[in-house]
């Protein structure tokens, strides 16, 4: 009986440690809308090309190479873009207006990236804060382009 | 002989190699941030920047905050449109066109657009079909009239008449994806069975 009690155990724990990878698709904060060149995303370990349609997750990480660019729009309508040899990180995103949840945090990383604020800006401007190496920006509705050397 | 035309291929070879590295100097090391103008809205915000060395406030168009190590940050100027162009035209140039956002009326109990919203629709696969990679959500609503499930139902129908609509217009099913909220998700609250044109609807979003 214990036997069994184990075995029951060990298929359930594998079960659940499959399953979460099924509510990607539904926690989509945003998704590439352009890409130029060699332009990616990393989730974890995992490094894929960034094609246009791919949805990207909180806690990724868009990349470009020497050639690259990328275009992001986000789910609150922020739009994001990176120039060649430049990586930025989505941090944190929330956009639940009607449960009062609003966050975006943004991480540039290194190289050129342009910002423009969506809704989330609009209806919360301290839920959003961007991040450099050096320095954090907090915004009042607007467009902002950063040059990040490589520390 | 032979050995000659190597030893000189050799040089030549190695001195084409020790002449590429001349570049222009590199600019020094320090970050830049620079506010610009909303291209779309017309809009020009605020931004305040914050190190742990201390923090300025770029407040007009083309302000230049420079970022040294181990200083704290400072305003240095505005830049002008063609130094913003070739320090950051990749990026800007990169950006993905805005997110639009469009309502489409139906009648009441049915799964026809209103006169007006038939035009729009037509604007809308306009715009669309101008976009080089466009994304289409249609999202149907009921206003809560009638039972739950009827609505979310009725919502999905909504949304479909509008998928077909698009459709018929040329657009590439690939691109457009279809929900519904049934009554759920009211555009203007009200109480239970009660008659709103405002919320029985489909809501397309063009990414």
């Amino acid at each position: 009986m214990t036997k069994y009690k184990f075995w029951i155990g060990s298929v359930v724990l594998v079960l659940t440690c499959v399953s979460p990878a099924r509510a990607e698709d539904s926690a989509a904060i945003g998704s590439i809308r352009m890409s130029s060149g060699s332009a990616f995303l990393s989730r974890g370990d995992q490094t894929i090309a960034a094609r246009v349609g791919e949805p990207v997750l909180e806690a990724d990480t868009i990349k470009t190479g020497s050639d690259g660019r990328l275009g992001v729009t986000l789910h609150d309508d922020t739009r994001l873009a990176l120039g060649p040899d430049s990586e930025l990180r989505l941090e944190r995103f929330a956009f639940a207006p009607a449960d009062g949840r609003l966050r975006l945090v943004l991480k540039i990383v290194r190289g050129v990236a342009a910002y423009v604020s969506g809704q989330i800006a609009k209806l919360s401007p301290d839920s959003v804060r961007l991040e450099t190496p050096a320095a954090i920006v907090g915004v009042r509705g607007t467009t902002l382009v950063f040059r990040v050397e490589p520390e | 002989m032979s050995l000659i035309v190597v030893a000189v291929a050799m040089a030549v070879l190695a001195t084409s190699c020790v002449r590429k590295p001349v570049t222009a100097p590199q600019p020094p090391s320090s970050d830049l941030i620079v506010l610009l103008r909303d291209e779309d809205t017309g809009n020009l915000g605020r931004a305040s920047v914050s190190t742990r060395f201390g923090s300025v406030t770029l407040d007009s168009e083309r302000q230049v905050t420079r970022l040294h190590p181990n200083r704290p940050p400072i305003l240095s100027g505005v830049m002008s449109d063609t130094e913003v162009a070739e320090s950051f035209g990749d990026a800007l140039s990169a950006l993905p066109l805005p997110t639009l956002r469009f309502t489409l009326q139906f009648r009441f109990d049915s799964v026809e657009l209103t006169d007006e919203a038939r035009h729009l629709a037509l604007e809308i696969v306009d715009t669309v079909s101008k976009r080089p990679f466009p994304d289409v959500t249609v999202v149907g609503h009921a206003d809560t009239v009638g039972p739950r499930d009827t609505n979310f139902v009725l919502g999905m129908k909504r949304a479909d008449t509008v998928r077909a609509l698009f459709l018929s217009a040329g657009l590439d099913p690939n691109s457009i994806s279809v929900s519904s909220r049934g009554e759920t998700d009211l555009r203007i609250r009200t109480d239970d069975a009660t008659p709103e044109s405002r919320n029985r609807r489909v809501e397309v979003v063009i990414r």
